[in-house]
């Protein structure tokens, strides 16, 4: 029976790895060898070598604007997403009245599309500064902490589902020992909480910290990028070089490449270092 | 080093739902006392209570001359085992046991000579290093004790601490206890579902049921004066034979009358009691399975109650055999020494030893002698 479904194997997983080679496999491949060549279509290529990259960093200060500006956001969103959540994780675990209802408005930010989220944002944002005269596009500041703003405000929901569903696996009677121990409530939280809840924490950085970087719909309905190219993320830089120089789609893909790698060295650093610190029961 | 003293404890979970209605309980400085009853009679509770884990609702709870109601679980100089062990599972065997003492602040030389002391007389030394989950039950259930040990708490509280280990090894950690208990000097609180536990444990017993104290007592006292019918059926094991039997009196002699026995009381329990009251009543008559005896040992004996029980189903444990049957229609089970020569089908002409029956209230269940 085993040998007989051995036999068939690549019958089965034919077509995912097809699926999965002209989704991904030949498209990223593809990509690397373009992000090398000036380039209009995937047909009409000529090598240039590592030109494209030169320029992304050389020829105007976009590129590590950019990524300076979407380091520090990524930074100031993960640590306030995650703390905020597992702080409301922790009082929505109390035994109290009314938690499911919390849990659920929490909860509900998630449901609503990245650019929608953007522009009522920006709606909200330029209501209130339009007291003082201005708008989000005033200063790079109203757009670093609008969309700092918004980012907690749309993920903070969700991280705290995972944190709650993390708190709630603590056994009750670990708790218990820990109070007759004569743990107080912070030392418990960062003895015993804290320790125990390492996957989730795992999970919710991982999150935030891809989601934050990869950020692109919400940059570009709440700024645009202004004032300049001031608050121009990583993405929205990508996506203007691409599509808004004729003839810089090399250098747009150029820094796609850039951007892939740094994304997939942060998530594998992330992973390895909080991944350590599991608790593994 | 303390004794307890539960005075009018009352807990309600919710305003319809009363676990425990007015319990009285007095433990003494040293004594190892174990809480035993059917599951769901409310010993956690009544355990978790004394730790301070669960409110009290009404009453007094002392330890020592201090009434600690309002006392956080740190601050009552108590310890507790879990029956889940509730161990640290981020924290190796060391920590996990200096993890009080370092919320006390105590010095590391401090730290580190008790926590080895203890682990020195359980036998973890070569463990400390390990997380718990490296370890087999027995030395997980062992490090629960030491975290307990170290801190050198008055009072030990302790849930069902070997319910999640195998039958021989439990058997083991019995003594063990005992010796511990023997040399810490402390008071010992025990909750346990197992009679076997109890009784081979304990100094005194307290058997609940339903959040209500049946009677405390030694093992001994329990076993051979239960004040009631429920007692009786749970200490020992197989369990009493009640049989619904008519009490006679005749010339001032008694006698219990069942199926086509008459059997006369001993003196014992005539003097104990006046049985007017009961005379031409039916009572309940409680035969423990070693208070009958097959004829190699009754012939040795004078007195000669002699019963036939047509032995169904006879069960074979070694140095005894157990014989299962009816009387009437009162299934009824004998233990007697396996060298007697009786199979299944035979019909066991089996000695009752009246003079340690028990006769219950039929309607109350409480003992009329004991
Ligand atoms: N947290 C709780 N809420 C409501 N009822 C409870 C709670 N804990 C225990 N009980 C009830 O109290 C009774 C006694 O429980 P417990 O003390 O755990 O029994 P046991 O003797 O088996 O240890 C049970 O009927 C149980 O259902
Ligand atoms: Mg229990």
């Amino acid at each position: 029976m085993h040998k007989n479904l051995k036999r068939y194997f690549p019958v089965f997983a034919l077509p995912t790895c097809a699926a999965f080679a002209m989704a991904f496999l030949i498209p990223f491949v593809m990509g690397i060898y373009l992000s090398f060549t000036k380039f209009t279509t995937v047909t009409n290529a000529q090598w240039v070598g590592v030109q494209n990259y030169i320029t992304a960093f050389t020829a105007d200060n976009n590129f590590i604007n950019a990524l300076w500006f979407t380091v520090k956001f990524t930074v100031v969103s993960v640590i306030s997403v995650n703390v905020i959540a597992f702080f409301l994780a922790m009082l929505l675990t109390r035994p109290m009245k009314g938690t499911n209802l919390f849990r659920s408005v929490f909860f509900m930010p998630n449901l609503i599309g990245g650019i929608v989220l953007g522009y009522i944002w920006n709606l909200l944002i330029n209501g209130i500064l339009s007291y003082y005269g201005v708008d989000i596009t005033y200063s790079a500041k109203y757009g670093f902490w609008g969309l700092v703003v918004m980012m907690n405000w749309q993920l903070i929901g969700y991280m705290m589902v995972i944190y709650i569903a993390g708190i709630q696996n603590i056994p009750g009677d670990l708790m218990e020992a820990a109070s007759i121990d004569g743990a107080g409530p912070v030392k418990t939280l960062f003895k015993i909480t804290i320790p125990m809840v390492m996957p989730s924490i795992t999970i919710c950085t991982f999150l935030t910290l891809t989601n934050s970087f990869k950020l692109f719909d919400q940059n570009l309905a709440l700024t645009a990028g202004a004032p300049g190219r001031q608050t121009q993320m990583l993405a929205l830089d990508i996506y203007n070089t691409f599509y808004g120089k004729i003839g810089w789609q090399g250098v747009g893909q150029a820094k796609a490449v850039v951007f892939f790698i740094i994304v997939a060295v942060i998530a594998f650093l992330q992973l390895y270092l909080t991944g350590k610190k599991e608790v593994e029961q | 080093m303390a004794s307890i003293t539960l005075k009018n404890i009352k807990k309600t979970y919710d305003a319809k739902h009363t676990v425990i209605e007015n319990l009285n309980l007095e433990i003494k400085d040293k004594e190892f006392m174990i809480l035993v009853g059917p599951s769901g009679c409310g010993k956690s509770t009544t355990l978790r209570m004394i730790a301070g884990l669960e409110e009290i609702s009404g009453g007094e709870l002392l330890i020592g001359d201090r009434v600690v109601n309002d006392v956080a679980p740190k601050d009552r100089d108590i310890a507790m085992v879990f029956q889940s062990y509730a161990l640290y599972p981020h924290m190796s065997v060391y920590k996990n046991m200096a993890f009080a003492l370092k919320r006390k602040h105590e010095k590391q030389e401090e730290i580190d000579r008790k926590v080895h002391a203890a682990a020195k007389v359980l036998e973890l030394e070569e463990y400390l290093n390990r997380k718990p989950r490296a370890l087999s039950g027995g030395q997980r259930q062992r490090v629960a004790l030491g975290r307990a040990m170290v801190r050198q708490p008055s009072v030990f509280l302790l849930d069902e601490p070997l319910s999640n280990l195998d039958a021989k090894l439990r058997a083991e950690m019995r003594t063990q206890l005992k010796k511990l208990h023997q040399d810490l000097q402390t008071t010992f609180v025990y909750v346990t579902h197992d009679q076997t536990e109890a009784m081979t444990m304990a100094d005194r017993i307290v058997v609940m049921k339903d959040g209500v104290i049946q009677q405390v007592d030694t093992p001994q006292n329990l076993y051979n004066h239960p004040s009631n019918q429920f007692v009786a059926g749970f200490i020992g094991t197989p369990q009493m034979n009640f049989i619904d039997a008519k009490l006679a009196a005749e010339s001032g002699r008694y006698f219990v009358c069942f199926d086509a026995y008459r059997i006369p009381l001993p003196d014992r329990m005539v003097k104990a009691r006046d049985l007017a009251d009961y005379t031409g009543q039916t009572v309940v008559l409680g035969v423990r399975p070693e208070d009958f005896h097959g004829e190699a040992e009754y012939r040795l004996k004078t007195q000669r109650n002699l019963i036939h029980l047509p032995v169904d189903q006879a069960e074979m444990m070694g140095a005894e055999i157990y014989l299962y049957g009816e009387i009437g229609k009162t299934p009824v089970v004998a233990k007697i020494p396996s060298a007697e020569p009786v199979a299944a089908g035979d019909t066991a002409a089996l000695a009752l030893d009246m003079q340690a029956a028990h006769l219950f209230d039929k309607r109350t269940g409480d003992a009329i002698t004991d």
